[in-house]
């Protein structure tokens, strides 16, 4: 890919701001490992032996007990593997069992004592960070309420971003009546308290849909609320550049209205908006713990972020281990993101670059 | 960039908007105004003119069968008995054996010692100061009516024997009773001494006035319409002090119908009329009882404090003496528990109910400093009476639910002893069936079902579900997973249902958890939209467990079957009732009109044990748990009697037989200062414990 000029030059720059870079390289694997969640925190082993036959079951079907030759209540449920493995161990028949660095997925109770309870990080029974109140592992959930929260966040940038360059763009270079009448509607719409919108939405949709469903509901929104901060941006941008003498040059070289925003209203506009980008996912990320928080956020007992703190604060001093992992957790993905973009900005100023002093 | 970051840094401000706003004034302290209504007339037409119907008349009004209007001219025909009537002392007869429970023992402790603040607190700020209508059915309900209030006369709570006449009585408003059993009346002598808060004495009018206002549309609340009209047929005032009131039908608990109702000032009313709810909705209402609430007292949304009413008139009476011991009683608002329970631990509240295992083992536990310096004292009480009916009500209304199969399934797939165990710690007991804790109307020998996977794996393949999916849950061969909704409002017990889903999805069910607040929760399943939810019917001491709210088929479906008995193909699921699981049997129909009906209690004892046996076939229920007792933090100053509590307490205040020692609370602040310490109390009362 060839790229601008210009804009490798921004590249550079961005690697050259160590801090913002290596935040960025961190917050991109640690993105990337969450995708691969089910290999690294997951009751399900990577790689079974069982008479002599390799199964890989992390991606697969629940497997019954009978099929590992269980006998008696263990056959006919999903197998515990954990059990499964000292079994094996115990056999020595040369069957194993590996499991993954974590072996708890992020919804099952385990006991301490013979009581489900919050207990405190203990590395033999590979409870890294503790449990919480009824015995789920805290960093499983940390893990997967961290996968939700930065697709949801990256899911939740893009589609603002597209609906409000996309409109902000079209009021700024069309201008007229589409511009006062987009103005008008943005404003009463930006009037509607979203939180109570939240509420309303939610106490209607049934419980029959499915997480999945309920999370794009969300997703879907927050983001009607939210992209017409974008508009007011992109609005006086592209009403700048249109009146620029490059814009005009094109135009009067017979360019269409389609080639002049892409190819040059909206590259030179692009800098304004990406500095924007890393708010916006921090604003998404805490928006949707606070939610969880309040507990008008995703249903139990889909492991977040949000829902851990809430059980932090009200075990605060018999547990503090949750709200440790939990509030640490949070700062410092918030704290990457906060990294990225001042680097952003700083690789992207438009005063470095920009001929008009 | 602005908007959005504001968005999210007000959401709690919002959130404590929402929560605040339920607590404010809606009605303002009315003062009587020029054109306020006059009830007075209105009163003495209905008096004048109000019948009642006989009980077949009721259902075939309810069925249908004859309308308002033919009823309204068979009244005006003068075919029906009228409601209220007037006679002279004369009139009482002779040879009627009155009772005044004299014969009973005191149960408060004479050592009690008047005076001091207790400081306690509640989630919500009550919405109205009203004890009927909208709204009034709240948490506050008890401390402005159910446990306050003398009523006429009240169970005697520790002799909970049943007599030829029923429960055990101690006078109240009443100063002594009678029972005519085969009329069906009750004859009831007002205690000379017994006034309101305001000094208005009490009188057989305030009693008919009663009547009056619970039969009034004016104050919007069905329940009472009902219950007013239908329940009671007569009520005659022979002189100020007496009057006897009828009831319809011969039952074993007519005394208990009469005992509990509760005069209300008539001269405190005359203003009812439409407005009724805003009018009086933060009017205090004058009571029998020891506590009242002042204006000044009432700081909305933040707290509300109790006052001792000045020479109340019960203060030297045998069994009111030696209670109420406070002074004042302080409620803070506080909407998290986990907030009260800081604020208690220091010493802000001076008690703190402990029955979850998490305070009273994670938070303060016997080796904790506090208790073991010997300044909070910590306490079981264990007792048998019914309990609220925590379980999972299955919607049988619903596709798939309506499979006895698949109820069957979900039943052994609900490992409610494992949620016991391990989350409850063993301290809290299987329920067996839905009416547990009645004494011998309970069934003797009926037991939930267990939990059990090759059972439910069973059940649900008879249904067709035989195959697991990918994610372990059953599918049939239509490819519909087994997968039901579960709500509930109960916030603090999230933890259980994500275990028991936890526990099903091993039998291959799915349970979706909506936990939601407690009234949009409790909403969606009185309007029968749940498929399971998590609730409980708080129940009261009541003599025999209650069917027809439950089980009858009219709180199921209008018109639920045809004339010729089979299923009405057209029925409509009835919203708003009791019957959560949506039953109708015919066969379970005539039982509970029988039992209904019944005067006999052996009679009555049988049909609650085939009843249940049927319901138990039917297997809608899941029964949960019970907690068999109440346990109990207290700082040391606030003080109990020797044993405790009464055997029919529900919590350790709601016969307020607790009192402070202001010396005692002194001398603990101190010694925290000083670090001296006192011998700990760590008690089990377990005089009234069953198995």
């Amino acid at each position: 890919m060839r790229l601008n000029p210009l804009t490798a030059r921004k590249l550079r720059r961005f690697r050259e701001i160590k801090r913002g870079y290596y935040s960025f390289i961190l917050l991109l694997a640690l993105t990337g490992l969450s995708l691969f969640a089910e290999l690294l925190i997951n009751d399900k082993p990577l790689v079974i032996r069982y008479e002599g036959q390799l199964i890989f079951p992390t991606y697969g079907p629940v497997r019954l007990g009978a099929e590992f030759g269980l006998e008696g209540p263990a056959a006919s449920i999903p197998v515990n593997y954990r059990d499964l493995q000292r079994q094996f161990r115990e056999q020595g028949e040369g069957n194993f069992v590996i499991l993954p660095l974590v072996p708890y997925n992020p919804l099952e109770n385990s006991e301490v004592g013979g009581v489900i309870r919050a207990s405190s990080p203990n590395f033999e029974r590979q409870h890294y960070l503790g449990t919480d109140t009824t015995g789920r592992d805290i960093l499983a959930r940390l893990f997967y309420g961290f996968r939700t929260a930065i697709l949801f966040s990256i899911a939740f940038t893009v589609l603002t971003y597209l609906i409000g360059i996309a409109l902000g763009c079209m009021m700024g270079y069309f201008g007229g009546i589409f511009d006062l009448l987009f103005q008008r509607i943005i404003e009463i719409w930006s009037n509607i308290p979203f939180l109570y919108m939240v509420i309303i939405v939610f106490s209607v949709i049934p419980a029959t849909f499915s997480i999945p469903t309920r999370i794009t509901i969300l997703l879907v929104i927050m983001v009607l609320f939210s992209w017409t901060f974008m508009t007011y941006y992109m609005r006086t941008e592209t009403y700048r550049e249109k009146a620029r003498d490059y814009a005009l040059a094109a135009r009067v070289l017979g360019a269409s209205t389609p080639r002049i925003i892409f190819r040059h209203i909206l590259p030179n506009t692009i800098s304004t908006v990406v500095t924007f980008i890393p708010f916006t996912v921090v604003a998404a990320i805490t928006a949707i713990t606070a939610l969880d928080f309040l507990g008008w956020g995703l249903p139990p007992p889909t492991p977040s972020i949000g829902e851990l703190l809430k059980q932090g604060t009200a075990n605060l001093t018999t547990a503090p281990w949750i709200v440790t992992s939990a509030f640490v957790a949070l700062v410092v993905i918030l704290t990457l993101v906060t990294f990225i973009g001042e680097a952003i900005r700083e690789a992207f100023d438009p005063k470095k670059f920009t001929v008009y002093r | 960039m602005k908007i959005r970051q504001l968005t999210v840094a007000a959401l709690p401000a919002l959130a404590a908007i929402i929560l605040t706003g339920c607590g404010q004034d809606t009605g303002g302290d009315a003062q009587p105004e020029a054109d306020a209504p006059d009830v007075t007339a209105e009163v003495q037409e209905h008096y004048r003119t109000k019948v009642s119907l006989p009980p077949e008349t009721w259902e075939a009004l309810e069925k249908g069968q004859i309308t308002q209007e033919e009823v309204d001219a068979k009244a005006a025909a003068g075919e029906f008995p009228r409601f209220f009537q007037f006679a002279t002392p004369a009139d009482i007869p002779a040879d009627l054996d009155w009772q005044d429970g004299s014969d009973l023992p005191e149960f408060a402790s004479p050592d009690a010692k008047r005076g001091g603040t207790y400081y306690t607190w509640i989630q919500d700020f009550p919405r109205t100061l009203r004890r009927f209508g909208p709204d009034a059915n709240g948490s506050f309900r008890p401390f402005i009516l159910d446990d306050v209030i003398t009523r006429l006369g009240r169970r005697h709570p520790n002799d909970t024997s049943i007599t030829g006449t029923g429960f055990r009585y101690y006078p109240g408003v009443a100063r002594e009773w009678a029972l005519d059993k085969e009329n069906a009346t009750v004859y009831i002598r007002i205690d000379p001494d017994a006034r309101f808060s305001d000094g208005e004495p009490i009188t057989a009018d305030d009693m008919m006035f009663m009547f009056f206002v619970y039969q009034s549309p004016h104050i919007q609340a069905p329940w009472y319409n009902n219950w007013y009209n239908r329940k009671y047929s007569n009520i005659t005032k022979y002189d100020d002090l007496t009057f006897s009131i009828r009831q319809p039908e011969v039952r074993p608990d007519l005394l208990f119908k009469v005992m509990e109702l509760e005069p209300l000032p008539e001269h405190f009313y005359r203003e009812l009329g439409p407005d009724y709810p805003e009018r009086y909705q933060w009017r205090f209402v004058p009571t029998s009882g020891a506590y009242e609430v002042r204006p000044e007292n009432l700081k909305k949304g933040q707290s509300i404090t109790l006052t001792r009413v000045k020479d109340w008139w019960a203060d030297d009476k045998k069994f009111w003496r030696n209670r109420y011991n406070f002074d004042r009683i302080h409620f803070t608002v506080i909407r998290d528990v986990p907030k009260a329970f800081e604020a208690f631990r220091k010493g802000e509240l001076d008690r703190f109910t402990a029955s979850l295992p998490e305070y009273w083992y994670e938070k303060l536990p016997d080796d904790s400093d506090e208790v073991q310096n010997g300044y909070i004292h910590k306490e079981v009480f264990y007792n048998d009476i019914p309990r609220p009916t925590y379980g999972l009500w299955i919607n049988q209304s619903k596709p798939l639910l309506d499979n006895r199969d698949i109820r069957i399934g979900i039943q052994h797939a609900t490992n409610w002893d494992y949620v016991i165990q391990k989350y409850f710690r063993g301290d809290y007991q299987r329920m067996r069936t839905g009416s547990d804790g009645y004494g011998e109307f309970t069934h003797p020998t009926l037991k939930a079902r267990e939990y059990s996977v090759d059972k439910a794996l069973e059940h649900f393949a008879k249904a067709g579900f035989t195959t697991r999916g990918e994610d372990g849950i059953l599918v049939n061969d239509a490819g519909k997973r087994l997968s039901f909704t579960v709500n509930t409002g109960y916030q603090t017990l999230r933890d259980v249902l994500t275990i028991l889903a936890e526990e099903a999805a091993k039998a291959g069910l799915e349970f979706r958890l909506e936990v939601l607040d407690s009234t949009a929760s409790w909403k969606k399943t009185q309007e029968k939209k749940h498929d399971i939810a998590f609730a409980a019917f708080a129940v009261s001491a009541e003599m025999y467990p209650r069917y027809w709210d439950f089980g009858h088929s009219v709180n199921a479906y209008d018109r639920a079957f045809l004339p010729d008995g089979s299923p009405n193909p057209d029925r409509k699921v009835k919203t708003q009732t009791n019957n959560l699981q949506v039953l109708a049997y015919p066969e379970l129909d005539a039982m509970i009109e029988q039992y209904r009906a019944s005067s006999d209690a052996g009679e009555m004892k049988e049909l609650a044990y085939r009843m249940e046996e049927l319901l138990y076939e039917d297997a809608s229920f899941v029964p949960g748990f019970v907690i068999p007792f109440y346990r109990d933090l207290h700082w040391r100053w606030l003080r109990y009697p020797e044993d405790f509590n009464v055997k029919l307490s529900r919590g350790a205040d709601q016969f307020f037989l607790s009192w402070i020692d202001t010396d005692m609370k002194k001398e603990t602040r101190e010694a925290r200062k000083s670090g001296e310490t006192f011998p700990p109390v760590i008690a089990v009362y377990d005089q009234y414990r069953t198995e």
